[in-house]
């Protein structure tokens, strides 16, 4: 039986389905399909379909070690998988809340191959099983409360009526700390929307409420009860939200019904979202038709806008919106409600939905990176971005020097090697060492490497976000072979592969449309990497260093400071890196090089795929002692809020995609 | 009987159209593909949102669907295989087509949630942009024909298909096709990357089967009729006719479902712009030249 | 018989509707009850075998109720029909006109002479008519009523037009 099975008797009928639904795996990848092919395993090659959302999936897919917060946002975005479903894992640990995988695989090709096949076996013959069992972990579990819909302060744990108005309350889920992260399963905000926030699954088959533990208050509004048959409706997965140690949250924290929960922004305070998208900014604002909105979201609940205050996160400030407080009930039209407000830039002025999530499992943004969007219209007209929770940080890299290495290696898994050479180097200056030129070449050849591989993993998410499937596919195809590629011979056909590639996509039509103007960045921002070169400044760690000058590197600039130039930087600099492997002739990562005496205070930069990143070293008595990491990331997040403002949300993604932050590198 | 005929014959085109659709994302040929997929999905549970606009939930999809078929009806086969030969045929296709816009919207706003919202309205703005564009190229057509049966539109087309007598509509409509169905690069209501899924998002289960179906049978529908108008339907030597209907239908979805791979989604910006200042020009234009060859050559 | 009984049903869908209309709280069903009103006046149409009137009504009315709807949520305070507002005013007034109108509406029904019914129909025929009507003897109301519409379009679009260097 899999871990998710449906409960139900197998009979002819349902084994038919079953064998067909083992054929048809589709797979939601957590935290993102990147994440396989840094490994180097290809899952399009052994089968599985990747799924945009959890609604689609089968099989929930956890790749490497996640931290807490990626695994709870799982354990959200698995119970908001249809039953019957799957835990697949390649090359990860333990990965509680969720239930024990039903195939645990090492990150080889042939193992998952295999760990597939299984999977297949095993969905043939348990897809139903009559034992089959709930999926409850606390970070799904909500407790209802009851709000007044016109007065939002107004909250209660009982059903009754407003003291101050005396309408009836209406219930709404309350989260108990939400994780950000779990709360946007699957990623989109969609999940949450649909996401039955309040009740728990139940089995199917089990008609009655029986099967809740406690929050069967929760089920005021259990809307598909389809007893009957066995499809039930299932509301949804429930967030709530796990205490945070200590965030009180009192009523708020819908982070989960983020999206929906907009909507539910209180009809009574101002809601009627309208959120107009249809996007119409363009010149010619005329067309007021043209202006769509996202209509009151949730035509359902009132909740107010502060309620998406998600405490946990340094507050996400409703920034000027104080809900309408209206005395009476009367007609207000839109003008009223959004007086005050900062005029949209398509001249629309629409309510503000707050907290839309986009992330941490978000189709087309790296994998793990949370964007909260503060949509008016279609216009996004705030947007702050979240790292992975838990991740390792600075902090635990204190420890012995030997370890050093391996632990800051670990830090990002999308680089880790330029991590590695970052201790590396650390060390040897910390000890006044210096590498011989076969390490150092040898060192160039794997960052040069890990840089390629990175900028064709971002050139295959970012073509997902934009819609370009050729692209996806083409990049993460050469993405797999350049980590499997065994020596430098390899690495020249795939230059070759990679300049057509990068000729291919240039000659894009529409692309530029696409790209052009999106993702400026605003005054007095001083972005790394490939960002800062793309706005024309020529800042590259790597032309200071005297081994690249040897090979005659030179950094790539181009103009424009927007998303296209941005592709085009990194379309060359996956050229040049491949170039200087061939020159450098080898990409391993030589172990440290030291002569034994104590280490001194050191520091080093590197050039990361995605900036500078600089570590300095205080050792102290022979540990590690007091560590500063700079990361590219945790610089370029500060960014985002300027770069989406009164941008239209499809133009939004593809700025913040543009930047190519890692979540992993990103300051909490 | 021959009705029956006509209605099995656009099962068996959506069934190849989700085989195409199928391998030009994976790859891979997969004839029993659509067979193993619903089954599978009819094996799922059913996931209903928490407080779904209830009636518009479960509308949608059979809207969707009752929208492309009634569509599918009034389009040709054959000379007389077609389910219901009306006189204002022509007109109809494109009233039935309207109803997809109000199944998408529905879609949209039925399961309460933002992504499936946003996915809703931006068709809306999708619809302001192609609706013009898809009734426009039609009047030349029928100009030509000087008749709404889709019959005769076929049958004017015996000495020169449109698609070269009037280019300029059928690249028109091909686009406002496109649209229609939400193809990339004009999915922004689906928007796989953006809104992961969008209006289908929400679906699971046997409705997402139903959603499937209908998209299926809506493409089928759109290609049957650009062939009907543009290609001489089922004008061609030697082949029975309706093996010729069926040969450029499925070239013409296979052309639609292609193109999306290769180009990126497009902005609503420009959706909206290119429709209202290219296409609308475009279509006059083409009216405007098609009555000049009509009553001058 | 059959064609009678259709024309009443579709004339009782297209009432029904309309009330649903106005009871409803919710913007959006409003709006799209709206439209199945007048797509079941459509169905009347093709009830009574004007085919090609009764397309075109169903066709026009999707699209523009559904813009209806973009401005009813744009425009209106709570779309999803929760606040439980009414939506109906001036109750008395529209009353009053309501049934005055239904009684000139009823009175022109029967007084006015028809003429005799068409015995046989041929949709084809009746389109090459409606076309020839427009074209000829109808074409001053027609042009008339169309580049009035293209001006107020043309208007609209003009005023909402954020002018510059005023703001």
């Amino acid at each position: 039986m899999i871990c998710g099975a449906r409960q139900a008797r197998p009979n002819f009928f349902r084994r038919l389905v079953a064998r067909a639904q083992a054929r048809e795996l589709a797979a939601f990848v957590v935290p993102g399909p990147e994440a396989a092919r840094v490994l180097g395993v290809d899952l399009e090659a052994v089968g599985l379909r990747i799924s945009d959302t959890p609604r689609h999936a089968s099989v929930l897919l956890l790749v490497g070690e996640l931290p807490l917060g990626l695994k709870k946002a799982a354990a959200v975005a698995y119970a908001q998988m249809p039953r019957p479903r799957a835990i697949l894992t390649i090359g990860a640990g333990d990965v509680s809340p969720l239930p024990e995988p039903d195939v645990a695989a090492r990150p080889r090709q042939e193992e998952v191959a295999t760990g597939v096949a299984e999977l297949r076996r095993l969905f043939a013959r348990g897809a139903f099983s009559p034992e089959a069992a709930d999926f409850d972990v606390d970070a799904i579990r909500t407790q209802t409360e009851y709000v007044c819909p016109m007065h939002p302060e107004v909250v209660r744990r009982e059903p009754g009526s407003c003291p101050v108005c005396g309408m009836d309350l209406v219930p709404r889920e309350a989260a108990g700390g939400n994780d950000h992260d779990a709360m946007d399963h699957g990623g989109d905000g969609t999940h949450h929307e649909s996401m039955d926030h309040g009740t728990h699954e139940h089995h199917d088959g089990d008609h009655s409420s029986q099967g809740h533990e406690g929050q069967d208050e929760a089920h005021s509004s259990h809307v598909d009860m389809d007893h009957g048959d066995r499809d039930e409706g299932h509301e949804g997965m429930d967030y709530g939200g796990h205490d945070q140690g200590g965030a009180s949250h009192g009523e708020h924290d819908h982070m989960d019904h983020m999206g929906m929960e907009y909507a539910s922004a209180d009809e009574g305070d101002s809601q009627a979202n309208p959120g107009g998208n249809g996007g119409s900014e363009h010149g010619a604002h005329g067309e007021p038709e043209g202006h769509d909105e996202h209509t009151g979201m949730r035509h359902g609940e009132h909740e107010s806008h502060e309620h998406m205050d998600h405490n946990g996160y340094g507050g996400h400030d409703h920034g000027g919106h104080g809900h309408m407080d209206h005395g009476d009930m009367g007609f207000m039209s839109m003008v009223e409600m959004t007086e005050g407000l900062p005029r949209s830039s398509d001249g629309l002025q629409m309510e503000w939905v707050e907290g839309v999530p986009f992330g941490p499992l978000s189709p087309g943004l790296p994998g793990g990176l949370t964007l909260t969007l503060t949509l008016d219209g279609d216009t996004v007209a705030r947007a702050e971005a979240k790292g992975v929770e838990g991740r390792p940080t600075a902090e635990n890299l204190a420890g012995p020097v030997e370890e050093l290495v391996d632990r800051l290696a670990q830090l990002d898994p999308l680089s880790p090697v330029a991590y590695r050479v970052l201790a590396l180097r650390a060390l040897e200056s910390g000890a006044g060492v210096e590498p011989d030129e076969s390490t150092a070449f040898a060192r160039v050849g794997a960052l040069e490497r890990e840089r390629a591989a990175s900028h064709l993993g971002w050139l295959s998410i970012f073509g997902r976000l934009l819609g370009y499937s050729w692209l996806e596919d083409r990049a993460g195809g050469l993405q797999i072979s350049l980590v499997r590629a065994a020596n430098a011979d390899e690495v020249a056909r795939l230059w070759v592969e990679a300049g057509r590639l990068s000729r291919r996509v240039e000659k894009t039509p529409l692309l530029r449309r696409k790209l052009r103007g999106v993702g400026l960045l605003p005054e007095g921002a001083e972005p790394l990497g490939p960002v800062v070169r793309a706005g024309g400044v020529a800042t590259d760690v790597r032309a200071g260093e005297e081994v690249y000058l040897t090979l005659g590197f030179e950094p790539v600039v181009r103009d424009g400071n927007d998303a296209l130039s941005r592709l085009t930087v990194r379309l060359a600099e996956i050229e040049q890196s491949l170039d200087l492997i061939q020159k450098a002739g080898e990409m391993t990562v030589p172990e440290p090089v030291t002569n034994g005496e104590p280490l001194r205070e050191g520091s080093a930069t590197v050039e990361t795929p995605r900036g500078a990143a600089t570590l300095r070293l205080m050792p102290e008595e022979g540990a590690v002692g007091t560590i500063e990491l700079d990361e590219p990331s945790a610089r370029h997040l500060g960014l985002v809020g300027g770069l989406v403002e009164q941008r239209e949300l499809g133009d939004a993604l593809v700025g913040v995609a543009s930047l190519d932050l890692s979540p992993w590198g990103m300051a909490r | 009987m021959s009705a029956l005929l006509a209605v099995l014959m656009l099962l068996v085109g959506a069934y190849l159209v989700a085989v195409l659709e199928g391998w030009v994302s994976t790859g891979r040929l997969r004839p029993a593909g659509p067979i193993t997929s619903g089954l599978a999905l009819l094996g799922r549970e059913s996931v209903v949102p928490r407080q779904p606009d209830r009636i518009f939930f479960e509308v949608a999809p059979p809207l969707l669907l009752v929208a492309a078929l009634l569509a599918a009806a009034v389009l040709p086969l054959s000379p007389t295989l077609i389910f219901a030969d009306l006189a204002t045929g022509a007109l109809f296709v494109n009233a039935a087509l309207a109803y997809v816009m109000v199944a998408v919207v529905m879609a949209g706003w039925g399961p309460d949630g933002t992504y499936a919202m946003v996915g809703g309205f931006r068709f809306l703005g999708q619809l302001i942009a192609y609706s013009m564009l898809i009734v426009m190229p039609i009047t030349a057509v029928a100009m030509r024909a000087e008749s709404l049966f889709t019959t005769e539109v076929v049958e004017s087309q015996a000495a020169l298909p449109n698609a070269i007598y009037q280019p300029v509509g059928f690249v028109v409509f091909f686009v406002a096709a496109m649209a229609v169905a939400f193809l990339p690069p004009l999915d922004l209501p689906t928007a796989p990357g953006e809104l992961a899924g969008g209006i289908m998002a929400e679906y699971t289960g046997w409705r997402l089967a139903v959603m499937r179906l209908a998209r299926a049978v809506l493409v089928v529908t759109l290609a049957a009729a650009i062939s009907v108008f543009y290609l001489g339907g089922w004008l061609g030597p030697v082949l029975p006719p309706w093996a010729w209907s069926a040969i450029k239908t499925l070239l013409v979805a296979a052309a639609m479902l292609l193109v999306g791979r290769y180009v990126p989604r497009l902005r609503e910006t420009h959706v909206l712009e290119w429709g209202w200042k290219i296409g609308i020009p475009l279509a006059l234009l083409n009216i405007f030249y098609v009555g000049v060859l009509l009553l001058v050559v | 018989m059959l064609q009678a009984s259709f024309t009443g049903f579709f004339g009782l869908a297209a009432i029904w509707f309309a009330v649903v209309v106005f009871r409803t709280h919710s913007m959006v069903r409003s709006a799209l009850a709206l439209l199945f009103s007048q797509a079941a006046i459509g169905g009347m149409f093709l009830a009574m075998q004007t085919e090609f009137l009764g397309v075109l009504q169903i066709m026009m009315m999707a699209t523009e109720m559904a813009i209806m709807a973009i401005f009813m949520v744009m425009y209106m305070m709570d779309p999803g029909g929760l606040g439980g507002m009414d939506m109906t005013h001036q109750k008395r007034a529209s009353q009053v006109v309501g049934v005055l109108v239904a009684l000139a509406a009823l009175a022109v029904a029967f007084f006015t002479s028809w003429g005799p019914i068409a015995s046989e129909v041929r949709p084809a025929q009746q389109v090459h008519d409606l076309g020839i009507e427009i074209m000829e003897r109808s074409m001053l109301i027609f042009e008339t009523a169309g580049v009035t519409i293209l001006t107020a379009m043309i208007a609209a679009t003009a005023i909402a037009i954020k002018r510059r260097g005023k703001e």
